[in-house]
């Protein structure tokens, strides 16, 4: 059994590295590929954040779009594309959000995603989003308490920072940093135990 | 650095985290700190892994068309030649229409005629051409679609033709529209009387030789103006650069 696990993740690495220059090279096909591996997944996301299935749509072709004309930017034998397209998807939803919000508040907007450079996603592990690890996190989401599953939402879903977590929950700010840091220590050491 | 803010990489690594923590991770990392380093690794993959998990849905059909076409991915069917017989039967009832609706404009609809053949030639390569032919062929086909023409007196390109139709969207047909330049792409833009701000029409690219078909479905006003403008490539909320032409009816 560990044989044909083994097996199954070189393949998926290969098939990757051999997605990821097609990417590069700009071969049509290769976007089939990657919509097909990640379509699905990043409209999830975005629609988790927009709320809106036309609005999740748009942004949904401009991710795609964005990772067509980074992806030779990427580095092909040690990114982990599942993980960068993840953030780039995000960061257009929050972005729209961000500016909708700001453009009905007549005030500029302040988010600014970080670590999108698809250099960042060097070295990370190549099949995260399949991996025990995953399965295992999102086990251990079920453990967390509602207001510690809430501001864990907040953040990733909402790119709120904790100051407006607090604001948003009418809480103090020092019982929403205990709430994210306990939910961030619960999920950690769930993925420790699994790596032990 | 406290264990605690140990576990505020993946805050980091989301771009939610507030100062004076901030500040403590970014001079980390700039030193060069092998564990810093390693940490907001392993906090890059907690966040993947937890964007993973988000409950998926299925995105419409048209996601995957507007995704392949927006790149002009080719993609072949067997099924593109009863589809191809059924678009050249629907392209003679446009001809017709057109013809009779539009005569003293003769000169444009041959020109039109000829835009048209030319993307029923590219859709028989694809689906995803197909798909989007039948489209603006349902679209040429409603007796309301209304045409206006620009840039036709300009000494440089571009120029081409927008068809509106109140119900059913924006047609453009575009010509002399140089390839966006790396990292910027062709956007359109709605722009009605009532003074709200710009709505987005969708993304788009040149071939190689300058043309461009772009529909966008949906209502739309025909009092509306239709502009282009170059965007940064994952497009743009409202436009940030100047029009390269605007038309209305």
């Amino acid at each position: 059994m560990w044989l044909l696990t083994f097996l199954f993740a070189a393949f998926d690495a290969r098939s990757e590295d051999e997605l990821i220059g097609r990417l590069k090279r700009r071969d049509p096909s290769a976007m089939a590929d990657l919509y097909k591996r990640y379509g699905k997944l990043v409209y999830s996301v975005i629609l988790r954040v927009v709320k809106e299935a036309g609005t999740a749509e748009d942004l949904a072709q401009e991710t795609f779009l964005r990772i067509w004309n980074r992806a030779q930017f990427f580095e092909q034998d040690r990114g982990a594309l599942g993980p960068w397209v993840l953030t780039v998807a995000r960061n257009r939803a929050i972005d729209y959000v961000r500016s909708v919000e700001a453009r009905n508040a007549q005030k500029s907007t302040t988010f600014e995603p970080e670590l999108e450079n698809p250099s960042s996603y060097a070295d990370l592990e190549r099949d995260i989003l399949n991996s025990d690890r995953a399965r295992v996190l999102r086990d251990a989401i079920r453990k967390l308490t509602p207001n510690q599953r809430v501001v864990i939402e907040m953040a990733y879903y909402e790119g709120l920072s904790q100051t407006e977590m607090a604001d948003r929950m009418h809480q103090p700010l020092g019982t929403v940093k205990t709430w994210v840091r306990t939910a961030l220590k619960i999920l950690r050491n769930e993925l420790e135990e699994v790596s032990t | 650095m406290s264990n605690d803010d140990d576990l505020l990489y993946e805050l980091y690594a989301l771009g939610v985290l507030e100062e004076p923590e901030r500040s403590r991770v970014e001079e980390l990392l700039r030193s060069g700190d092998r564990g810093a380093q390693e940490k907001l690794k392993r906090a890059m993959e907690t966040n993947a892994m937890l964007l993973g998990a988000t409950p998926l849905v299925d995105p419409p059909k048209s996601l995957r068309t507007r995704v392949l076409g927006s790149v002009g991915v080719v993609e072949r069917n067997w099924g593109w030649v009863g589809l191809v017989g059924a678009m050249a039967a629907a392209l003679g009832v446009v001809t017709i229409y057109l013809g009779t609706q539009l005569q003293e404009r003769d000169g444009q609809l041959t020109a039109a005629r000829a835009d048209m053949q030319r993307t029923l030639r590219q859709a028989a390569e694809t689906n995803a051409e197909l798909t989007r032919a039948r489209q603006v062929l349902s679209f040429l086909n409603a007796p309301e679609t209304r045409m206006v023409t620009f840039g036709p007196r300009d000494p440089k390109p571009p120029k081409g033709r927008i068809l509106l139709n109140a119900n059913r969207g924006v047609l453009l047909i575009a010509g002399n529209l140089p390839p966006a330049p790396a990292g910027r792409i062709y956007q359109m833009w709605i722009i009605k009387k009532d003074r709200t701000p710009p709505q987005s029409g969708g993304l788009f690219q040149t071939d190689a030789s300058g043309n461009a078909v772009h529909f966008q479905g949906g209502p739309v006003p025909l009092d509306a103006t239709i502009a282009v403008t170059l965007e940064p490539e994952a497009g743009s909320t409202g436009p940030t650069t100047q029009p390269l032409f605007a038309a209305g009816l």
